[in-house]
């Protein structure tokens, strides 16, 4: 599983580019599942078929991940950006970005009196150019780039970059394989766009048009040094979502989380997520409604090039889903 | 059961967004005479069908209240059994100060939610308001106790039971949007004496206060011919303009503005006229904040109206309306919907 990890999130995959991403879950799944297909929002659907009466049961983790897209190219080479998803200027000082052909970026800013007036509009990306001509050969207005990070991992601790929610991939990967019988029929849907309004999941869940929803995305965590109030750590088990600013988890699918984790002795953790938004929130809207939840895997610094998770919550998160996938509903 | 006596249970009801199915056996009982069949959906709105006498098929004409209420959500523990909480939809922290909850637990507890005395606070601390991270709920128990009947995610609502006021009036929690709940009943027991052609789909809508949720999902089973959505708008209170308010016990509030069909809104002035229905006319410059957004917007679009009563003190537990206001906003509702036909359906197709 390590290495799926590693490969996944040292993938290029920015919302609305996910393809290699794409094209690597889709090889693993291959030989987990009974049918793989992509639709046309580039969302990757696997399907394990169950008896013919068997409830569809969608999982949902999004392979995209938040970059920088390029808005100008200036005279000597400079380039300027906006951003995909949630980007904070401030963790850009200092990064490295890396574009879909491999060119690797610097950020600078302009003279600045404060380091609080620091905006994208007083950034730029470096690339070495020495004039526009020379930077036009490589990136295009349009390109976008991601952290350029390696995956490290140390202790029981994974850093990197886009573990936001490739490490979600790579629960719904480690449930596929080590699901064996399922009374269900389970849609691993690896989806486009979420950091952007959950848009994949959108559409995916209106063709899937599924019994249940799970989502399985990231959160946040109130375990680090004056960190603000929240009552989810790191290595204390998989995260069950009550709410976030998408979704209030239906009662009836975080009560077979809960129990489920109970019954089954796997550490969990309840995760009200007073901002941001998950799948389970496109999920759950679709057509005339789909009972949803969300079992969260805790991650520290997201949205930063340096996420960092623990791996025996990773095993809890799919412990949980496995346990749940195996057993008949309520 | 009648009007007063469901206004006054479903105040006291609780259903925090997502968590309205305690609502549900009240309502049934209370409105199964009145309909045809009564059906929750999957994500827990109440659809109560009352069948029209036309011939099939028949308009559907759908009205969406909704039953949820914002609440509180708890998210810790203090050492000392204390409970820290947020918020579900809009709550004003200003007025949870010293309120007395029910935390729903394994079982329910009341709890208080505490201040800190004037005599001890430090100077200056009276001019700021408190914030809902700094506030915490104390139901008397010690941490073990509290930590096994209560987890983390359990739902918190407000306690205040509903008050009866002078001149018919009421103030209570939840009153938003319970009280178009009970325009729905009101106007389907005047239907019942009456004839109407086209089906009419009362819906008591889920998770309107964390994003017209239920609302989005039940309209998309039901796709009716006609959506009216009945909520609450800003009553007339000191230091408000008259502008952005409805006077208590005028009538309802007819919504003129993006997502309300100009030939529905016609129709519902026209009728106000003729009855001898008081009414207000209430501007909406913006779509969104009501089920009629969600309505709209469903599938390929829908015909929509958006009808409020005036309350006063709107998200507090304390919201203040007239019940002659409810009462005129049900009869309009079922004379618009006696009114309904064929034609008038398919007129709507154009502008």
């Amino acid at each position: 599983m390590q290495d799926v990890i590693k490969q996944l999130v040292e993938l290029y995959g920015p919302t609305g580019r996910e393809d290699e991403v794409a094209e690597y879950i889709t090889e693993v799944m291959r030989p987990l599942v009974d049918q793989v297909y992509a639709d046309t929002m580039g969302n990757l659907i696997a399907i394990k078929r169950g008896p013919a009466d068997a409830k569809k049961i969608m999982l949902a983790a999004h392979m995209d991940e938040i970059g920088v897209i390029i808005t100008d190219i200036d005279e000597h080479g400079f380039l300027r950006f906006s951003n995909v998803g949630g980007v904070s200027a401030f963790t850009l000082i200092g990064q490295r970005v890396r574009f879909a052909d491999g060119t690797i970026g610097v950020f600078g800013q302009e003279k600045l009196d404060e380091i609080k007036d620091l905006k994208y509009s007083k950034m730029f990306i470096d690339i070495g150019a020495t004039s526009r001509e020379e930077a036009e050969a490589r990136i295009n207005i349009g390109d976008v780039a991601v952290y350029h990070r390696e995956y490290t991992l140390q202790g029981q601790r994974v850093i990197a970059k886009s573990l936001d929610d490739r490490i979600g991939c790579a629960v719904l990967i480690e449930t596929a394989r080590r699901l064996k019988e399922s009374p269900h029929e389970v849609y691993f849907v690896f989806t486009t766009q979420e950091e952007v309004g959950l848009r994949g999941a959108r559409t995916a869940a209106y063709s899937v048009d599924p019994d249940y929803g799970i989502a399985v995305d990231v959160t946040d965590t109130g375990d680090t040094p004056e960190a603000h109030r929240m009552a989810v750590s790191l290595g204390k088990g998989a995260a069950i979502k009550v709410k976030d600013s998408s979704v209030i988890t239906h009662p009836a699918v975080k009560d077979l989380l809960v129990n489920t984790a109970k019954a089954q002795g796997i550490a969990y953790q309840m995760e009200v997520l007073e901002r941001g938004g998950t799948d389970a929130g496109s999920i759950h809207l679709s057509r005339s409604g789909v009972p949803t939840g969300a079992v969260s895997i805790p991650a520290r610094y997201i949205h930063s090039p340096s996420e960092m998770v623990d791996l025996g919550d990773v095993d809890d998160c799919v412990k949980l889903l496995v346990a749940v996938l195996e057993a008949p509903l309520i | 059961m009648t009007g007063k006596d469901l206004l006054q249970a479903l105040s006291g009801g609780r259903g925090v967004s997502g968590y309205e199915s305690d609502l549900v056996p009240l309502l049934t009982k209370a409105f199964e005479p009145l309909v045809d069949q009564v059906k929750e959906d999957k994500l827990g709105n109440l659809v109560m069908l009352r069948r029209g006498s036309g011939s099939e098929p028949r308009k559907r004409i759908m009205l969406a209240a909704h039953m949820d209420e914002i609440g509180l959500v708890v998210t810790g523990y203090e050492p000392g059994g204390f409970l820290r909480f947020s918020n579900i939809g809009g709550i004003d922290e200003r007025v949870l100060l010293a309120q007395t909850v029910v935390v729903h637990g394994k079982k329910d507890l009341v709890g208080v939610i505490g201040a800190k005395p004037p005599h001890i606070q430090e100077p200056g601390e009276q001019d700021k308001s408190v914030k809902i991270k700094d506030l915490f709920i104390d139901v008397g128990l010690d941490d073990e106790t509290l930590k096994e009947l209560v987890a983390i995610g359990d739902m918190a609502t407000l306690a205040q039971a509903p008050i009866g006021l002078l001149n018919d009036r009421y103030a209570g929690k939840a009153l938003d949007d319970r009280a178009g709940v009970v325009v729905m009943y009101l106007c389907l027991e005047i239907l019942a004496k009456l004839s109407h052609t086209a089906d009419v789909y009362a819906v008591a809508t889920v998770q309107e206060e964390v994003g017209v949720r239920g609302a989005t999902v039940s309209t998309y089973g039901i796709v009716p011919d006609i959506g009216i959505a009945l909520d609450v708008g800003h009553g007339d209170i000191p230091g408000v303009p008259a502008y952005d308010t409805l006077p208590l016990g005028k009538g309802p509030g007819i919504c003129i503005g993006p997502q309300v069909h100009p030939k529905i809104y016609d129709r519902l002035l026209e009728l106000a006229k003729k009855w001898g229905i008081p009414y207000g006319i209430e501007p909406a410059t913006r779509p969104g904040g009501t089920d009629a957004y969600a309505i709209q917007i469903t599938q390929h679009g829908i015909p929509t109206a958006l009808i409020s009563l005036p309350l006063r003190y709107m998200h507090t537990p304390v919201e203040t309306l007239e019940w002659s206001d409810l009462e005129a906003a049900a009869r309009l509702l079922a004379m618009f919907i006696c009114s309904i036909d064929s034609e008038f359906v398919e007129g709507l197709q154009c502008f």
